[in-house]
């Protein structure tokens, strides 16, 4: 038993938002997860790296980051995300918060 | 990253460990050092395969209160019930070094320096004591940020704020007593042996953990104020703890030997005396100390609205 870690790109094609400074949000609770967002030319894409002790989610996690860059239209980023056990519904909706609080200012 | 007007009002009780740093410092004056951007997180919990977070569960770092710089340290309870391992204490160690080394070079280079601009430690615990995945490294490092404070004494007061949900027990008990002075809420519990850990060794016989009242009249604030245990009650905001530390910040450090609870002679005297009193007391429970400290009623104590608490209530003394 190890951590897991899953790295992949994600890319929609009309991505028309970034964000202009790192954030990090969350803690890593039992079920939840905390993301650092990181600004980076990607040409339109976003990376992700999950540290994660649950296996075989992969497909999941592609899905879940492409539902929300599809609903956000954010690119250019690249997230880290630390997870514990996190619902899908939990990961986005910490993904949401992380979302409203780098565009709100 | 959380807007300092909202967070004074916030129930201290539920607020997180970056919530708590922030919002215990003047607006706008918290910097954060060794910060999850600088992702040192556990190698131990890795090996293992459990989850790791990039701050470890402590956020350090140092604001300002007035003109005194407060260096900052703030457990998260969420992660790993706020257990402290090699990561989260080196945190730990060097927050309260880097305060001591900025106390030394700002007294060589400007001796009138006023108590008022002389640093301080806050420390606020919300913790189970040592994570026990990293056994030895754990262990070793409460050992090593009990060393840290006792090298910042005489120099740069270090001030213990526990009213988080999960308390300061187990190591972190131990740390939190050899601390300078102690702020609680009377959601705050402090202790050594958990309720729950107690009550599996012990039995419910012994210690029923089930019973939020006794636990909270054993270990709470209100019966460790009565004690001596802990220096300053507050009621529960962010703000209250906040304004606590404001009064305590400038004071010269001298005055808070009075508030210490270990390592001096005198202090060790008055410890035995209050074990020679419980010997012959026996008490069977809290309240029976409550009573002996002068408190006629001790039930009422326990229930009357914490105002009313702090305006009546008689400590203990030896």
């Amino acid at each position: 038993m190890a951590l897991n870690t899953l790295e992949f790109y994600v890319k929609i094609g009309a991505a028309t938002k970034s964000i202009d400074k790192p954030l990090h949000l969350g803690v890593v609770g039992s079920g939840d997860m905390e993301v650092l967002m990181e600004p980076k030319d990607l040409k339109g894409a976003a990376s992700v790296k999950v540290v994660t002790p649950v296996a075989g989610f992969e497909e999941l996690w592609k899905r879940l980051i492409e539902t929300f860059a599809t609903e956000t239209l954010l690119g250019d980023v690249q997230f880290k995300i630390n997870d514990n056990n996190a619902t899908p519904a939990v990961v986005l909706l910490r993904l949401r918060q992380a979302f409203t609080e780098a565009t709100e200012e | 990253m959380p807007k300092w007007n909202d967070l004074q009002e916030q129930n201290f009780l539920e607020s997180d460990a970056r919530a708590r740093a922030i919002g215990l410092v003047d607006e706008g004056s918290f910097t954060e050092l060794a910060g999850p951007f600088d992702r040192f997180h556990s190698p131990h919990l890795e090996t293992l395969g459990e989850a790791v977070e990039f701050d470890d569960g402590i956020v350090t770092g140092v604001g300002k209160i007035g003109k005194t710089l407060v260096f900052v340290i703030s457990q998260e309870g969420r992660f790993i019930g706020g257990s402290v391992g090699e990561v989260g204490s080196a945190k730990m160690v060097n927050t309260i070094r880097l305060a001591t080394e900025f106390y030394d070079k700002l007294v060589a280079e400007h001796p009138d320096a006023t108590d008022e601009e002389k640093p301080i430690v806050v420390i606020s615990f919300e913790t189970g004591g040592v994570r026990l995945h990293e056994s030895n490294a754990g262990l070793l490092a409460h050992a090593e940020v009990i060393d840290q404070i006792q090298k910042a004494r005489h120099k740069v007061p270090v001030i213990s704020v526990i009213g988080s949900k999960i308390g300061c027990f187990g190591g972190m008990g131990f740390v939190a007593a050899a601390t300078d002075a102690i702020v609680m809420s009377e959601y705050g519990r402090l202790g050594l042996t958990g309720p729950e850990v107690i009550e599996q060794e012990m039995g419910k016989e012994e210690f029923d953990s089930g019973d939020r009242a006794l636990v909270f009249r054993t270990t709470g604030g209100r019966h460790k104020y009565i004690m001596g245990d802990c220096d300053v009650l507050v009621k529960g905001s962010i703000k209250d703890f906040r304004e606590a530390l404001q009064k305590l910040a400038p004071l010269p450090v001298s005055d808070f030997e009075a508030m210490r609870r270990v390592a001096s002679p005198e202090l060790v005297e008055k410890q035995l005396k209050l074990v020679a009193l419980t010997a012959e007391l026996q008490p069977k429970d809290a309240r029976d100390l409550w009573a002996k400290a002068g408190n006629a009623d001790p039930i009422a104590t326990e229930n009357k609205p914490i105002d009313e608490f702090l305006a009546e209530t008689k400590r203990l003394t030896i």
